[in-house]
């Protein structure tokens, strides 16, 4: 790393070519936080300039950041000239304060079918497993697939969670999963490979609202444990 | 009155446009036509915007009656498209008389028809497009005895005497024919696959079964052949996958994302489909076999802006014949969803 990189660590990145209709923005700063402030900052920046720069999709995550547009409007020099000048951009203060949100959990048994197998791999006790995920709170840092899922920074567990060698076809809304070092709550039905240790009855996205979700990137959440029985006080209450 | 389009033979059918933009960055994914050239040429066609709602077959029989005479193009995979028992012209815009069943049948080659009209669908839009989701459950396919209500401000304009074509505007019909070469470029992960990415040109592939408008999923035609396989094992952190990304899971097949993917993903991409032959591959049938070819990213702009700039041209003889009919066209839109006209200054 050179010198500038001690003074502006969130300036070091690499850009790079996805194809003929995207490119992708990886942040290089030593620093998580950094590295996830300034991918977002930059997105915040293309988002506010509309639709003047053909740019189709954003899709800001933990570090990297892709960049979407239409190749026929635009030209990847453009499209890479804007983001490094945004880049130098002072980051924007967010307009709003992250809030905290505490969603309750069902864990393991049918709700959290993975739950035991992720406790073997870890070398814990599920109940261990259960409060390390809900013993503090986990940055959201992006939405993500299928159906805007929360993703967050992972529990502080000894070591990263492996995916399933089999996805599963099928995955309800709320499910809260653990992969990697990172964490996720379903928000749609849908297939997935990640372990799923427990489940939410909060409504996490509602296609018959806009914004479809209350949360953003920077929220905070709070995992709850809660029994069976306690699902139906919480069932289909949306957050926010 | 309002006037409608209504569904005798459903088949696999759903109203559809260019895709959702901008949604991605809450997590949404774009879908849209998977053969976004045929549904571009077919709007073109009939004067609409290119992101007015249409209609999107899928491999199934097709039927329906209308209740006024309406302008209509069908483009897309190759069809037998008939108003009442007469053949019309794919690739060309015809009459839909009314009261009459326009059938599509028999869908080969290809999987997927476009059925556009002039005037406009009325359809239910979310973040401003009107696309199925099926993740959100979000749109739906068209049942029998469905009416789609339609929006027609211009009297289409027939051959008095003889159902001949009354267009010929020379719109370039998709080609499904001989050998399927699936233009990629590097994706920005190919380092992470070293020596082993040639395999994806080496290999000729066969579409899976269990492929669709989320992704395609290939194995080697030769399952004797290896695909390519990642140096590392690292872990990475979710991130944003582009359309027509390439990615290798574990097991002998690889991915290839198309426009219902999931936005994010941790897998390495190492290569990713250009937008034109990512409209090819929107009409990949299972069984179909593919090679793929390196090709530079300043070579696939270049294919996709010539691809553009043919149905811009296409626009502007629709709009000159349609003038001289007094045929209004429709290029503007009310949709949130802004496309300006490409600029079609060289690369």
């Amino acid at each position: 790393m050179s010198g500038v990189t001690s003074i502006r660590p969130h300036r070091e990145f690499v850009l790079a070519d996805c194809g003929d209709s995207a490119v992708r923005l990886t942040s290089l700063s030593p620093d998580a936080e950094e590295r996830w402030q300034a991918v977002h900052a930059v997105a915040a920046a293309l988002d506010a300039r509309g639709d003047d720069v053909a740019v189709t999709g954003i899709i800001p995550t933990y570090d990297s950041l892709l960049v979407e547009f239409d190749c026929a409007a635009t030209t990847h020099d453009a499209i890479r000239a804007l983001v490094e000048r945004l880049i130098e951009l002072p980051a924007q203060p967010s307009t709003r304060g992250s809030r905290q949100f505490e969603i309750p959990v069902v864990y393991g048994g049918e709700f959290g079918p993975d739950l035991d197998d992720v406790a073997a791999h870890l070398a814990l006790s599920p109940s261990e497993v259960i409060r390390l995920h809900s013993a503090r709170p986990l940055t959201m840092r992006c939405f993500g697939s299928p159906g805007g899922a929360p993703m967050l920074d992972g529990p502080a567990f000894p070591r990263p969670v492996p995916r399933r060698t089999i996805p599963r076809p099928h995955v309800p809304a709320g499910a809260v999963a653990v992969a990697g070092r990172q964490a996720v709550i379903s928000a749609r039905p849908a297939p997935g490979g990640w372990p799923v240790i427990g489940r939410t009855p909060l409504t996490i996205v509602d296609p018959a609202t806009e914004p479809l979700s209350d949360f953003r990137p920077g929220d905070t959440f709070l995992f709850v444990p809660i029994t069976a029985a306690e699902w139906s006080t919480y069932e289909g209450v949306r957050h926010g | 009155m309002a006037e409608s389009i209504t569904v005798t033979t459903p088949g696999l059918t759903s109203i559809q446009d260019l895709g959702r933009l901008r949604g991605s960055r809450f997590g949404q994914m774009t879908g849209g036509a998977s053969d976004q050239y045929s549904a571009d040429v077919a709007n073109a066609l009939v004067g609409s915007h290119r992101t007015a709602p249409l209609l999107e077959i899928v491999a199934l029989d097709f039927g329906a009656v209308v209740s006024v005479d309406l302008l209509v193009a069908v483009t897309g995979a190759p069809a037998e498209v008939q108003v009442g028992g007469v053949t019309r012209p794919q690739w060309e815009p015809f009459v839909w008389t009314a009261g009459e069943e326009l059938t599509v049948r028999g869908i080969h080659d290809g999987l997927r028809v476009y059925l556009a009209v002039h005037g406009s669908i009325a359809a239910p839009s979310l973040l401003g497009s009107c696309a199925p989701d099926s993740v959100l459950g979000f749109g739906r396919q068209l049942t029998v005895g469905e009416s789609v209500a339609i929006d027609v401000d211009g009297p289409p304009i027939d051959h008095p005497y003889f159902r001949v074509p009354l267009f010929r505007l020379g719109a370039e019909p998709a080609s499904f024919t001989g050998h399927w070469t699936i233009d990629v470029t590097d994706g920005p992960d190919v380092h992470e696959f070293g020596a082993t990415a040639a395999r994806l040109y080496d290999t000729p592939f066969v579409i899976g079964d269990n492929t669709n408008h989320i992704g395609l999923r290939l194995t080697p035609a030769d399952p004797g052949s290896d695909v390519p396989r990642r140096d590392r094992s690292t872990e990475v952190l979710s991130r944003g996958v582009p359309i027509g990304a390439v990615e290798v899971p574990a097991g002998n097949e690889i991915l290839v994302l198309h426009r219902g993917r999931g936005v994010t993903a941790g897998y390495p991409v190492l290569a990713v489909v250009t937008a034109t032959a990512l409209s090819r591959l929107g009409q990949a049938r299972p069984g179909q076999e593919v090679r793929f070819r390196k090709v530079s990213v300043p070579e696939a702009v270049d294919g996709y802006r010539s691809q553009r700039r043919s149905i811009a041209l296409l626009r502007s003889r629709v709009a000159n014949a349609f003038a001289s009919l007094r045929i209004p066209t429709h290029t503007d839109t009310t949709s949130t969803q802004h496309h300006s006209v490409p600029q079609m200054e060289s690369a």
